[in-house]
């Protein structure tokens, strides 16, 4: 069994004639929460979306455990489902309630009963202080509200990890304080990690590591305390002096 | 139609005249072969008789007794003036001689005396007007009594005779008529139709009789809109998905299939499957000929309807719907239709008031819808009274339907941006949306795939 919890080898991207990830090599290992940062355009995000294969890499191996995500035989749906993702933009499901959304792909993936799945979506939404909320549909929940929900969305599917990209970018700043707190709660419980954000706070206090990259390459990674204090790339010292 | 029937009358009478002769038995010097018509089908109304028989060889008439069932009513019949009610001619060939009558009325009795007499072997003619039937429908017999003179016999004989084989039916009048009589006889209606525009568009009689007339082609356009409908639904799924295919050969398929109803009126479609399909020597039952044509045209459209309702679903749907392991059948089925469905709901219900509207074009080859039905009660009375009545049956269906697409885009709304209802301006005037609908130009696109370049039939 593999050491790592994600596995990321060589891994390019071309849309079109632009390479936008330029070879990344980044290993995950259980528990970590890893906060990935760099300016726009730097590949952040598809990279994010390449380990669930919304984008499909262009080379390199991605490895989930022991399963080859990159392999064309595997059955990517299943891997989906151990694979939790959070949007910017929320993507609930706007015909189904708070319940509902957490509920679906229980009951049609992973085919638990209507009681289990309904238990289980109580205890998720709970879980991100939405228990008053259950039975509303997104559109009579504010932004930060449905974020939660997309996070008792993906938790329900009781993924082995939860890649979370730039999920505050959209909220307003007030709305920004319970979705950040709800993520650090599950850094707490030991849930695994990858966060894409431009919220430095949140990078200092709960990151086990924080990956800062640019141009399509990893540039410098370590802890909060190495890379925010002590950087050592230009690019990295360059973007910290434009964000602080 | 007459002259065919005149000269069928003529050899009837000559084939009898010859049975007869032939026989040998037959009673000298009678009528041979007397019918009578009516022209009206319904009783309890001023009705023309027309009665013709032949004369026989030798054989003259002077005198002529008519006897109506009893309940018939001969009070209306004049005598004098211009007009009088009844006529006698003779026939012979294209050539009608009139003969002078004089006529008495007793009671259900019609007695006529002829000067000169009918001359022998000649077709009689008599036309009885403004014979007031009785109400009852049913088969009732027509005496007729007459005086022979005969100028094979000297001196000239004078023979009695009586036919009482003549049959004439009609039926009862319905419940539309019988009202349209009595309004009729109403002045307040005759001073209504005495006003031109009134009476030419809003005559109450014609509208009593109308409406049953109308109301099976009504049910009609319904019964094949009912199977249509749901048959261009699923069509029209199927073609979005195509067109939305990753193949190729399949997307131009349901592209060509597509821009070709569309592009072609809907009036030439039905000539073809009506005019076209019958020459080639396909013989299809018309309903389903109907049925076919809407179901054909309105899959085109929904085809659009569905895919432009389809795309305006963000990526972000799907993609999220992807990450939580739904393979892409299971994300169209949960996530993506049943926004869909709601999308393009208002639309849809605008495309089937249109489909509906557009089964009047099936009075062009002869089905009998409403519009058919209006058409002939229009070219037999003169009146435009029949339009009004079914242009009402078309608005009973699609004025509470576009309310419905009020109500369906305000709770859209609602759903979609989380407006609750009292934030909707109130829609008004049902009347005036309908005529909107009609000249949309747009007519079933769904409102995000509006563009300069989307042209519409």
């Amino acid at each position: 069994m593999s050491q790592y919890i994600v596995d990321i080898q060589g891994l390019h991207k071309y849309f079109g004639k632009l390479e936008v990830l330029k070879g990344v090599d980044l290993q995950v290992t259980k528990g970590e929460v890893v906060v990935i940062l760099g300016p726009s355009g730097s590949g952040k995000s598809t990279m994010l979306r390449c380990i669930n294969k919304l984008e499909q890499p262009t080379g390199g191996k991605i490895f989930l455990e022991d399963i080859e995500i990159t392999d064309p035989k595997t059955n990517i749906n299943r891997v989906r489902e151990q694979i939790g993702m959070v949007f910017q933009s929320f993507n609930l499901f706007p015909h189904l309630t708070a319940k509902g959304n957490v509920m679906l792909a229980q009951r049609k993936v992973l085919k638990r009963s209507k009681s289990e799945a309904d238990r289980v979506a109580e205890v998720q939404l709970k879980r991100v202080g939405l228990g008053d909320k259950m039975d509303n549909f997104p559109a009579q929940l504010s932004g930060g509200q449905q974020q939660r929900v997309a996070i008792a969305r993906a938790l329900a599917m009781d993924p082995h990890v939860m890649l979370f990209d730039e999920v505050t970018s959209a909220l307003d700043p007030e709305l920004v304080r319970g979705v950040l707190d709800v993520m650090k709660e599950l850094a707490a419980a030991g849930m695994t990690m990858l966060v894409v954000t431009h919220e430095m706070g949140f990078a200092r206090d709960v990151a086990s590591r924080v990956v800062f990259m640019d141009e399509g390459v990893i540039q410098e990674q370590g802890t909060p305390q190495q890379v925010f204090d002590n950087p050592q790339n230009e690019r990295t010292k360059d973007f910290l002096g434009h964000i602080t | 139609m007459d002259r065919v029937s005149r000269v069928s009358r003529l050899l009837l009478g000559a084939a009898l005249a010859a049975t007869l002769l032939f026989a040998g038995a037959a009673p000298a010097f009678a009528l041979v072969g007397p019918k009578v018509t009516l022209d009206q089908e319904a009783g309890g109304q001023p009705t023309r008789f027309t009665f013709v028989a032949v004369t026989d060889k030798d054989a003259s008439i002077s005198e002529m007794d008519f006897t109506f069932p009893a309940g018939f009513d001969l009070s209306q019949i004049t005598l004098d003036g211009a007009q009088p009610s009844i006529d006698a001619v003779t026939l012979e060939g294209l050539v009608r001689t009139p003969v002078t009558i004089k006529v008495t009325v007793s009671g259900e009795k019609l007695a006529l005396r002829f000067s000169p007499s009918v001359a022998a072997s000649s077709t009689l003619r008599v036309q009885m007007r403004d014979v007031v039937t009785a109400n009852q429908g049913g088969t009732y017999p027509l005496k007729v009594a007459y005086s022979v003179e005969t100028s094979a016999a000297d001196p000239v004989a004078v023979q009695q005779r009586t036919d009482d084989t003549m049959r004439f039916s009609y039926r009862t009048p319905t419940l539309a008529e019988t009202a349209s009589r009595a309004l009729d006889n109403n002045a307040f209606v005759t001073n209504w139709n005495s006003i031109k525009a009134l009476g030419m568009f809003f005559k109450p009689q014609l509208i009593v009789t109308s409406i049953p007339l109308v109301i099976t082609g009504w049910f009609l356009a319904l019964a094949w809109i009912a199977f249509a409908f749901p048959i261009a639904i699923v069509g029209g799924l199927g073609l979005a998905f195509m067109r939305m295919s990753k193949v190729p050969p399949v997307r131009w398929i349901a592209g060509g299939y597509i821009n070709v109803i569309r592009g072609t009126p809907l009036f030439l479609q039905i000539f073809v499957a009506f005019i076209g399909l019958r020459i080639a020597g396909f013989r299809v039952d018309d309903n389903v000929t109907a049925v076919a044509v809407l179901a054909i045209n309105s899959s085109a459209y929904l085809a659009e309807i569905f895919r432009a309702g389809i795309q305006s679903i963000s990526k972000g749907q799907f993609e999220a719907a992807s990450s939580l392991g739904m393979n892409y059948p299971q994300a169209m089925q949960y996530v993506i239709i049943p926004q869909t469905v709601k999308r393009v709901l208002p639309t849809m219900t605008s495309e089937f008031i249109l489909l509906f509207k557009d089964t009047a074009l099936f009075a062009s080859v002869g089905r009998p819808e409403l519009m058919f039905a209006a058409q002939n009660i229009v070219a037999n009375t003169g009146n435009m009274t029949p339009f009004v009545v079914i242009a009402v049956f078309y608005l009973i269906i699609t004025i509470p339907l576009i309310n419905v697409v009020g109500r369906l885009e305000a709770k859209l709304a609602v759903s979609e941006h989380g407006q609750s209802p009292t934030d909707q301006p109130k829609r008004k005037g049902g009347f005036f949306r309908a005529l909107a609908i009609s000249n949309d130009p747009y007519r079933g696109m769904a409102p995000e795939t509006i563009s300069d370049d989307n042209e519409r039939r």
